[in-house]
């Protein structure tokens, strides 16, 4: 991670429910920041701004409150359930050469071997790094790995200046046999048998004979209306 | 089909459908997920058909998780039958879906097929739901 991120926030005066909605009307967010043995300090931050600044994972920001500048991560953000919006913020206050534990995601890459499915067992794994070099996210590949390989917290590779936390002993990334295809059938034709599903390929089978007749039947009228000429 | 193995009252009352999901409404386990909109009872048959319809699509390419469980009963009194003489007998299994909560989650297929998969679930289900990716993708 490179530089923070300026944000220009505000001292906060009013509390409460009523107040923390007039902030959000306004296209702002209600945040806390504490940490190093000092107050919390309520305040108000730009919402754009710190949304946008949210997206990057474990974002090293500088929060500007009157002109005098604090460094401080992330360390809960409440979100609407369903609306795209940032309700609440708290930032732990840090300073420069600290180090810092965090959540890292895991990132998978590559193709395993065929015939396998890749589970990823825990999305993120706890990091001591620097807060100045916070990684993104922790690389695994999984490139022709058989099925029944395991990746566990010790195997997945650290970037400089960072140490794992989480157990070492923690599944990461477990690779699993497909179920055959006949297993995969047997199992949904139970399945929806039990909930009462009529398959595909009867109704397909139902069709084609339906076609079959009306074909059969068209013949007969033309053989008929041949015989009605006769006539 | 999922039923309880045992409960403790075998008829309750109807299950509260105000408010929001207070937990489950994040992706859990996979990379995508089917997010409820609305409250709604979900029977076990839907949510069994809703797992075919995924599982059917996807073939043997990813794996699905279940978030809810049908776990309260709901009754119902025989046809033609007078009022009175106690509740009916249960009838149906239900989850009892709020706003925001993450049902289903699927890994293991690129998000094309995932899309394509949950929107055939989405089908066999008795609310407005939406497609939902992990954070960091789209919402």
């Amino acid at each position: 991670m490179a530089d923070a991120i300026r944000i220009e926030a505000e001292r906060r005066t009013e509390f409460g429910k009523g107040a923390a909605r007039r902030i959000r009307r306004a296209d702002k967010i209600p945040a806390v920041m504490y940490g190093h043995g000092g107050d919390p300090q309520h305040i108000t931050l730009p919402g754009h701004d710190t949304m946008m600044a949210l997206k990057h994972v474990n974002a090293f920001l500088a929060i500007v409150i009157d002109g005098k500048e604090e460094f401080a991560l992330a360390k809960d953000v409440q979100r609407a359930i369903l609306k795209p919006w940032i309700e609440h913020v708290d930032l732990v206050v840090v300073k420069k050469g600290e180090k810092v534990t965090v959540d890292v995601p895991v990132h998978v890459e590559g193709e395993a071997g065929p015939e396998t499915i890749v589970t990823v067992d825990n999305q993120t794994l706890e990091v001591e790094a620097d807060v100045i070099n916070i990684p993104e996210s922790l690389v695994v590949s999984v490139e022709g790995m058989e099925a029944g390989t395991q990746i566990h917290a010790s195997d997945v590779e650290m970037p400089e200046g960072s140490s794992l936390v989480s157990d070492p002993e923690l599944l990461v990334v477990n690779i699993t046999e497909q179920i055959s295809e006949e297993a995969l059938e047997a199992e949904l034709a139970e399945a929806e048998a039990e909930v009462g599903i009529e398959q595909d390929e009867s109704e397909d089978a139902e069709s084609g004979e339906a076609e079959g007749d009306a074909e059969s039947g068209e013949a007969a009228e033309g053989d008929s209306e041949e015989k009605s000429e006769d006539v | 089909m999922l039923i309880p193995r045992r409960v403790k009252h075998r008829k309750q009352h109807h299950p509260d459908r105000t408010g929001m999901a207070k937990g489950g409404t994040t992706i859990a386990f996979g990379d995508y997920g089917i997010q409820a909109l609305e409250p709604a009872y979900v029977t076990n048959r839907q949510i069994e058909s809703a797992r075919i319809a995924m599982t059917r699509y996807m073939k043997r390419g990813g794996k699905v998780w279940i978030n809810i469980y049908p776990d309260r009963p709901l009754t119902k009194k025989p046809a033609e039958t007078r009022m009175g003489s106690g509740k009916g007998s249960p009838e149906w299994w239900v989850a009892n879906v709020k706003p925001g909560r993450i049902m289903f989650e699927i890994s293991g297929v690129n998000e094309e097929v995932a899309r394509e998969a949950m929107r055939l679930a989405m089908h066999k289900l008795p609310m407005k739901c939406r497609f939902v990716a992990r954070e960091g993708g789209d919402i």
